[in-house]
C-alpha cells in the first residue's frame, strides 16, 4: 500500500484539505458551517466544472482546448434563440445546441488531427471564431424573453420550462440542478476515460502519439472525439449558463476556458498529457471553488481574490510536484 | 593491453567505496566498490536491473542519496547535481541522447561549454571550436546541420564530441552501441580506443560480448545490485563472464525444426521504398518461418520493415499476404490484416504511461472504441502470455514505464502477440535488452513460428540473425546483395556483405 501522498489523488486532496481547514478557522461567524454555503459553492463551480470535464479529456489526450468559453457563449445564445425566439420545443432546441457544440469541437479536432496543427493555435482560432458567431447570432444583444417579433412589435414570451427547471434546486432544496448536471458530466467522463476502450486510446495518444499510431490506435479519430466531447460539454455548460442568467449573452463565458484548465491543473493532471483523470479534476474544481468562497466570506475584495488565486494556484502545483519529486528521488 | 596499468598513476580517477543505494524497499546497489584509472576501459556488465544504471547515476551526480563514498582523484566528493559532475570532468553519455534535436551541431556543442548566459554569442569562435571537436573524432559532419537531421549513430558521436569539448577525463558510456549497426560499432570501438590511448578513463556499459572483449581492460560484473566479479580482461574467459552475468539459468534449446508447412505467407515483388530507401526487392517468407534482414544504417533494412508494417507507404511494387494484395495505409490497417509491427525505438513501441495490461490490449483487433473494457477477461488473456515471455512486472497494472528496458520490450512484443498476427514485423526487437530478456524474447518468437506465425526481423546485432533466422537477407544501400539460409550462416560471412563487400 503506497502512502497516500504518493498517490496523485492524495496529493490533490491536500490543498483542498488546507483550504477546508482555513474555511473552518475563518468561518465568518459560522457561515462556513451552513449547508447553504456549500450548496452555493457547488452551484458556482458547476458551469466551469462541466467545461473542466471536457478539458480533462482533451488534456489527457495531450491537447488543450481554449475555445470552450466561446462555444459556451454560442450555445447560450443559441438555446435562448431557439427556445424563446423561434419557439422550438425543448428537446429539439437542446439537441440542436448540443450538436452545434460537438460540431464546433469536432472542427477543432479535425484541424488538430489531420494537418497536425498545434492545438493551442487551432483552438485559439476556434475561440475567436466562435465568439464572432455568438455575436453574429445575437446581433450583439442579450437574447431574452422580451424581443422584437417579425412583425416589428415587441413581445414578451414566458421563460421556457427548461430554463426554470435548470435553475431550480431539488432534493428538498438542498442541491442545484446545475450541480447535478456537473456531477453527471463528471460521471460520463469517468466512464469514457476509465471504462471504455476509447479511454485507453485517449491516454495512449496523450502519452505518445507516435507509439499509439504504431500500435494501431485510431489516433486521428481519438483526437477528433476528444475535442468533440469538449465542445459537447461546452454546449451543456452554455445551456446551464443561459438558464441561470435567464438569457443568452454573447459576452458570457469570457475566460472560462482558463478556469476549467486551472481546475484540471490544480487537480494534478499534467498538461504534458497521458496522465491524470476526472477524479483529480473534481478535487481541483472543489479546491478552486472553496478557495473563492473562503476568501469572499472573509470579505476579500474581488481584486485581492484574483491575485491570491493566482498565487495559490502556483503554490499548490509546486507543492504537488515537490511531493511527487520526492517519490522519484 | 594489461600492461597499460603498470604505467599509470596509482590513484584512480574515480572510485566508489562500498556504495549502497536503496529505493524504498528495493536495494539497487549493495556495498559496491568500483574504480577507474586513467587510460583504461573498465566495462560494467550485467543484466538489466542488475544495478548498472544506478551505478552510473551515482558517478554522474544524478543520485546523491547513497551510502558509501565517492572519490575523485583520491578526494571525497559529494555531487549535488549532474552539472557539478560535468564540471569535475565526468561526462556521461546516456542511452537517451541529451542533444537538442532542433539545434545545430555547433550550437549543441556550445551548450556544454562554459560562458556567461548574457554574453554575446561569438559565432565564429563557437564554430571553430565545434570544428575542432569534430575533427578530433575525424567526423565529417557539417556543424550547421540540425541534430535532428543526423542519423542516430552520428548523434551519438556528436554527443561524444561534446563530452570531449568539455575536457572530460572520465567518460561514462551507457550502452553506446545499442542503436548502432555493426560498422558503426566498429568505428565507435576504434574511437574509444583512441581516447583511452590519450589518457581518458572510460566506464563502458554493454551487453555485447564481442564489444566487451574488444574493448575492456577490466570487467566488473553486477548481478542483483552486487558486484560479483572484477577481473582483468585477459584473465577472464567468455564462459566465466557469462556465468557471472547470468548466474544459473537453464539452457534454452534452439529449435531447428522446420515450420509446419511450406505455404508462402508474404510474397514481395519489385518493392521499392519512398525516397529510394530500397529498390526493387523481391523475396518471400514462408508460413512459420523466421526471416532476418541484415543491413547497416542507410541500408534500407529498417525502412523495409516500416513499409511492411504499414508505417511508411511503398513507392512501387507489389506485396501479397497469403495470396491477397497487401498495401496498408497505416499500422492500424496492417493490424487488421494480421500484420503486427514493432518499431525499433522503444518510445514508439511501448506507451510508458499506460499499464502493462493496457499496452497488451492496445493492438487487439475487432473491438469497438466505445465498448466496455472487461478487466477480468483482459487479465485472463494476458497472464499466460506474460508468463510465457517471463515478464517481470509487479503486476499487470504496473505502468510500463516502471519496468526495466528488457521487460518494456517484452510488453511491446506482448502487444504484438495479442493481436493474433499472421506476420510479425520486428525492427530490432532485442535492441538494448540484456541477455536473459533477449533469450526470452527469441524463445517466444520461435514458439510463435512453430505455431505458424511468420516473423521478419531486423537486428543491428548480426549474431542475433545468425542464431535465430531461418533465412537472412542482406541489404546494402537499398539493394538486396546476399541471401543466406540457416546452415550457411555465421557472423563473419554476414559481415562482409553488410559492410558492402561481396558475399
Amino acid at each position: 500500500m503506497k502512502a497516500w501522498v504518493e498517490r496523485p489523488l492524495g496529493r490533490a486532496l491536500l490543498p483542498l484539505f488546507v483550504v477546508m481547514v482555513l474555511g473552518g478557522l475563518f468561518h465568518a461567524g459560522g457561515a462556513f458551517f451552513e449547508w447553504q454555503t456549500h450548496r452555493s459553492i457547488l452551484r458556482e463551480i458547476a458551469v466551469q466544472g462541466i467545461l473542466a470535464c471536457g478539458a480533462t479529456v482533451v488534456i489527457v489526450a495531450g491537447g488543450i482546448d481554449l475555445a470552450v468559453g466561446s462555444v459556451l457563449a454560442v450555445s447560450a445564445v443559441s438555446v435562448a434563440l431557439f427556445s424563446m425566439h423561434f419557439g422550438w420545443a425543448a428537446p429539439v432546441a437542446l439537441a440542436a445546441v448540443l450538436l452545434i457544440g460537438a460540431g464546433t469541437g469536432a472542427l477543432s479536432g479535425v484541424l488538430v488531427a489531420l494537418p497536425r496543427l498545434q492545438p493551442f493555435i487551432v483552438t485559439l482560432a476556434t475561440m475567436v471564431f466562435a465568439r464572432g458567431v455568438a455575436k453574429e447570432l445575437s446581433g450583439g444583444q442579450k437574447i431574452s424573453s422580451y424581443f422584437q417579433a417579425a412583425d416589428g412589435s415587441f413581445v414578451t414570451v414566458p421563460l421556457p420550462p427548461m430554463f426554470t427547471l435548470l435553475d431550480r434546486r431539488v432534493l428538498g432544496d438542498s442541491v442545484s440542478v446545475v450541480t447535478l448536471i456537473f456531477l453527471a458530466s463528471a460521471l460520463v467522463t469517468f466512464v469514457i476515460l476509465e471504462r471504455l476502450r476509447v479511454g485507453r486510446y485517449l491516454y495512449a495518444v496523450g502519452g505518445s502519439f507516435e507509439a499509439a499510431r504504431l500500435a494501431g490506435v485510431p489516433v486521428r479519430g481519438t483526437l477528433i472525439f476528444a475535442y468533440a466531447l469538449s465542445g459537447f460539454f461546452a454546449a451543456v455548460a452554455g445551456v446551464c449558463q443561459a438558464a441561470q442568467e435567464t438569457h443568452g449573452d454573447p459576452e458570457t463565458g469570457l475566460g472560462y476556458e482558463l478556469d476549467a484548465i486551472a481546475m484540471v491543473v490544480l487537480g494534478g493532471t499534467s498538461l504534458a498529457g497521458g496522465r491524470g483523470g476526472i477524479g483529480l479534476t473534481l478535487v481541483g474544481a472543489l479546491t478552486l471553488g472553496y478557495l473563492q468562497k473562503v476568501l469572499s466570506l472573509n470579505a476579500f475584495s474581488s481584486e485581492a481574490r484574483l491575485m491570491l488565486t493566482g498565487v495559490i494556484l502556483v503554490l499548490a502545483v509546486l507543492f504537488q510536484r515537490r511531493l511527487s519529486a520526492e517519490k522519484h528521488a | 593491453m594489461g600492461s597499460r596499468h603498470d604505467v599509470v598513476a596509482l590513484t584512480p580517477l574515480i572510485e566508489l567505496r562500498d556504495v549502497s543505494v536503496a529505493f524504498g524497499t528495493t536495494v539497487a546497489l549493495s556495498r559496491v566498490s568500483f574504480d577507474l584509472f586513467a587510460g583504461e576501459v573498465h566495462v560494467v556488465a550485467g543484466e538489466n536491473g542488475a544495478g548498472k544504471s544506478t551505478l552510473i547515476r551515482v558517478m554522474a551526480g544524478a543520485l546523491n542519496r547513497f551510502e558509501g563514498r565517492l572519490l575523485l582523484d583520491g578526494h571525497e566528493v559529494a555531487f549535488q547535481s549532474p552539472a557539478q559532475a560535468t564540471r569535475a570532468g565526468i561526462a556521461t553519455i546516456h542511452q537517451e541522447l541529451s542533444l537538442v534535436p532542433s539545434l545545430s551541431v555547433e550550437d549543441n556543442l556550445a551548450l556544454g561549454m562554459p560562458g556567461r548566459p548574457f554574453a554575446l554569442l561569438d559565432r565564429r569562435s563557437t564554430r571553430a571550436r565545434a570544428r575542432r571537436a569534430l575533427e578530433r573524432l575525424s567526423l565529417a559532419i557539417d556543424p550547421e546541420t540540425p541534430v535532428e537531421d543526423l542519423p542516430l549513430a552520428e548523434r551519438q558521436l556528436v554527443e561524444i564530441a561534446r563530452a570531449l569539448a568539455r575536457d572530460a577525463r572520465v567518460l561514462v558510456m551507457d550502452e553506446p552501441t545499442s542503436a548502432l549497426s555493426e560498422p558503426e560499432t566498429v568505428r565507435l570501438v576504434a574511437l574509444v580506443r583512441e581516447l583511452v590511448r590519450a589518457g581518458t578513463g572510460v566506464v563502458y556499459i554493454s551487453h555485447r560480448l564481442n564489444e566487451i572483449e574488444a574493448l575492456a581492460d577490466r570487467i566488473s560484473v553486477l548481478r542483483d545490485g552486487e558486484r560479483v566479479l572484477v577481473a582483468a580482461r585477459k584473465d577472464l574467459s567468455r564462459e566465466a563472464l557469462l556465468t557471472a552475468m547470468l548466474g544459473q539459468r537453464p539452457e534454452r534449446a534452439v529449435s531447428q525444426e522446420p515450420g509446419p508447412d511450406d505455404a508462402i505467407r508474404l510474397a514481395v515483388s519489385d518493392l521499392s521504398g519512398t525516397r529510394g530507401a530500397f529498390r526493387r526487392l523481391s523475396f518471400s517468407i514462408g508460413a512459420g518461418k523466421i526471416v532476418g534482414i541484415a543491413g547497416a544504417e542507410g541500408s534500407g533494412a529498417s525502412h523495409l520493415l516500416r513499409t511492411l508494417g504499414g508505417d511508411l507507404p511503398a513507392a512501387s511494387g507489389a506485396v501479397l499476404l497469403d495470396g491477397e494484395a497487401y498495401a496498408p495505409n497505416d499500422p492500424r490497417e496492417a493490424l487488421s490484416r494480421g500484420v503486427a509491427f514493432l518499431a525499433s525505438d522503444r518510445r514508439a513501441s511501448v506507451l510508458l504511461n499506460l499499464s502493462v495490461r493496457d499496452n497488451g490490449m492496445l493492438s487487439r483487433r475487432s473491438r469497438g472504441a466505445l465498448s466496455l473494457s472487461d478487466v477480468a477477461a483482459e487479465r485472463q488473456a494476458l497472464e499466460p502470455e506474460a508468463a510465457r515471455l517471463r515478464l517481470k512486472a509487479p503486476s499487470l497494472e504496473a505502468p510500463a514505464g516502471s519496468l526495466s528496458g528488457g521487460n518494456q520490450q517484452k510488453v511491446a512484443l506482448l502487444r504484438c502477440l495479442t493481436s493474433a498476427p499472421r506476420l510479425l514485423v520486428l525492427d530490432d526487437p532485442a535492441r538494448g535488452v540484456d541477455l536473459g530478456a533477449k533469450a526470452d524474447l527469441f524463445a517466444r518468437l520461435h514458439d510463435a513460428a512453430r505455431a505458424g506465425t511468420s516473423v521478419v526481423f531486423h537486428s543491428s546485432d548480426l549474431s542475433e540473425l545468425v542464431e535465430h533466422a531461418d533465412h537472412v537477407l542482406v541489404l546494402f544501400r537499398g539493394a538486396l546483395v546476399a541471401t543466406f539460409t540457416r546452415s550457411e550462416l555465421d557472423v563473419e560471412r554476414l559481415l562482409a556483405p553488410v559492410m558492402g563487400g561481396v558475399a
